[in-house]
């Protein structure tokens, strides 16, 4: 069974409810095995390459060092209460009080955002664009003039990376230096873009497309048995980690 | 709400949306290497502020331009899955925080029954999205346990980032882009008509 095969729609909202659900717990514990388990499955489960992965996650795993400082420095404190910190009485002091404050807080904050991330790597490494965007159609009632015209605009991407490289250029030969943050090419970028989105969309409705009659599909993604099965087994698996998992 | 949009607003928006996200994608780069230098002093997460008012610019423009109920919602929420299919790794996480922050943004258009859009209405728009999504990140992000005086510093920063991006650039570069004849047909084009014939 490939995560492939999941209905994309129904694998979404598992992520998302999950994502929600992890959101109402403090277990930094749980959130690291959220964590591994996304990985696990996509080694194991998955036609994704674990490195495809990890290069995708580098951005996440900065950002978790990063708010794991933030916690450290400037959590708001009593992360470990008192009485949870009896069982710990007999620990040195020094050890006990950077037990007790900043580290706790830290180590949540910044496994969250790895939970998160795996679920959403999860998600994104085993998700075909079109197939997800046929199964909003079906699934979610996404109109179709939106999911086509999303598709369009996604597939216009290499050409708008040329044309941007095309408009810098230009700006280069009128003996302007834009920097990066300048304005002009993003204003010339625009024109273009809206102006391609007008051909674009007279050539989709000269093709006949209109978005509201009745069309048929060559694809029609399923929701099916194990569909659901995916998605309550990972809400009820990280329900069962919140109530079993020790605080 | 019905969904009254033409293939053409939807192509408008999804092709700026995907404009925007290379926009995005280079302010992502510019605040993980702030965050990173931040990092050592624990406000790495204040990295990512500054270019915050980013994230609404689909939503802010959507609504500017066509000024009808819906439009700065379904902007951005078009903006958010088209980020998702590009392989963000947040995935569909995106299209949730894409929810509450059109909703963030277009919450004072509604409330103003869409008659005004003027720049001290997009700056408070712009101001209502950033607390909105700071409430969000309280939720979400597990910002509840950050002490107060660095989400207050945070919220200023995205405050500022949101009014200067979305209340003024926004709006300029949609009058600018109006003017130039591009957004014919568009409710920003309404009233321009005449400055033009002259």
């Amino acid at each position: 069974m490939k995560l492939e095969k999941l209905n994309p729609s129904l694998k979404a909202l598992t992520v998302l409810l999950c994502a929600i659900e992890l959101s109402f717990q403090y277990l930094a514990g749980l959130n690291t095995a959220v964590f591994l388990v996304c990985l696990l499955l996509l080694i194991f489960c998955s036609d994704a390459s674990l490195k495809t992965a990890l290069q995708i996650l580098i951005p996440a795993f900065i950002a978790a060092l990063g708010l794991f400082f933030m916690g450290l420095y400037y959590a708001r404190g009593n992360s470990l209460t008192d009485a949870e910190l009896s069982g710990l009485s007999s620990l040195p002091y020094a050890v006990r009080a950077a037990l007790s404050t900043n580290f706790g807080a830290a180590l949540q904050l910044a496994t969250r955002l790895l939970a998160f991330a795996g679920l959403g790597v999860l998600f994104a490494l085993t998700t075909d664009r079109e197939l997800f965007l046929y199964s909003l159609m079906r699934q979610c009632r996404l109109p179709a003039g939106f999911a086509y015209g999303i598709l369009a605009a996604v597939n216009l991407m290499p050409e708008m990376v040329r044309e941007f490289k095309t408009v810098r250029l230009a700006f280069r030969v009128r003996g302007l230096r834009p920097g990066p943050f300048s304005l002009g090419p993003v204003f010339t970028m625009l024109v273009n873009s809206i102006r391609w989105s007008e051909s674009v969309a007279m050539a989709m409705e000269s093709k006949g497309f209109s978005g509201e009659q009745p069309r048929s599909y060559y694809l029609r993604p399923k929701v099916r048995w194990y569909d659901w099965l995916f998605c309550l087994g990972a809400l009820g698996a990280i329900l069962a980690g919140m109530l079993l998992l020790p605080k | 709400m019905k969904l009254n949009w033409k293939l053409k607003d939807i192509l408008m928006i999804a092709v700026c949306s995907v404009l925007f996200g290379f926009v995005f994608l280079g302010a992502t780069y510019a605040g993980g290497l702030l965050s990173g230098v931040l990092t050592p002093l624990g406000l790495s997460s204040l990295g990512y502020e500054p270019f915050y008012g980013i994230y609404f610019m689909a939503g802010a423009f959507g609504i500017y331009v066509m000024r009808k109920p819906g439009t700065g919602l379904v902007a951005e929420m078009l903006a958010a899955i088209i980020e998702c299919l590009l392989g963000n790794y947040f995935g569909p996480i995106i299209i949730l925080s894409g929810f509450v922050q059109g909703l963030g943004f277009e919450l004072l258009f509604a409330l103003r029954k869409y008659r005004r859009f003027d720049l001290p209405t997009m700056l408070i728009a712009s101001v209502i999205c950033s607390v909105v999504t700071m409430g969000y990140n309280l939720v979400i992000s597990g910002y509840s346990s950050i002490a107060v005086p660095v989400l207050a510093l945070m919220l200023a920063v995205r405050l500022v980032s949101a009014m200067l991006i979305d209340g003024c650039l926004v709006k300029f570069l949609a009058d600018r882009l109006a003017r130039a004849g591009v957004l014919k047909g568009y409710a920003i084009s309404e009233g321009l008509s005449q400055d033009l014939e002259d």
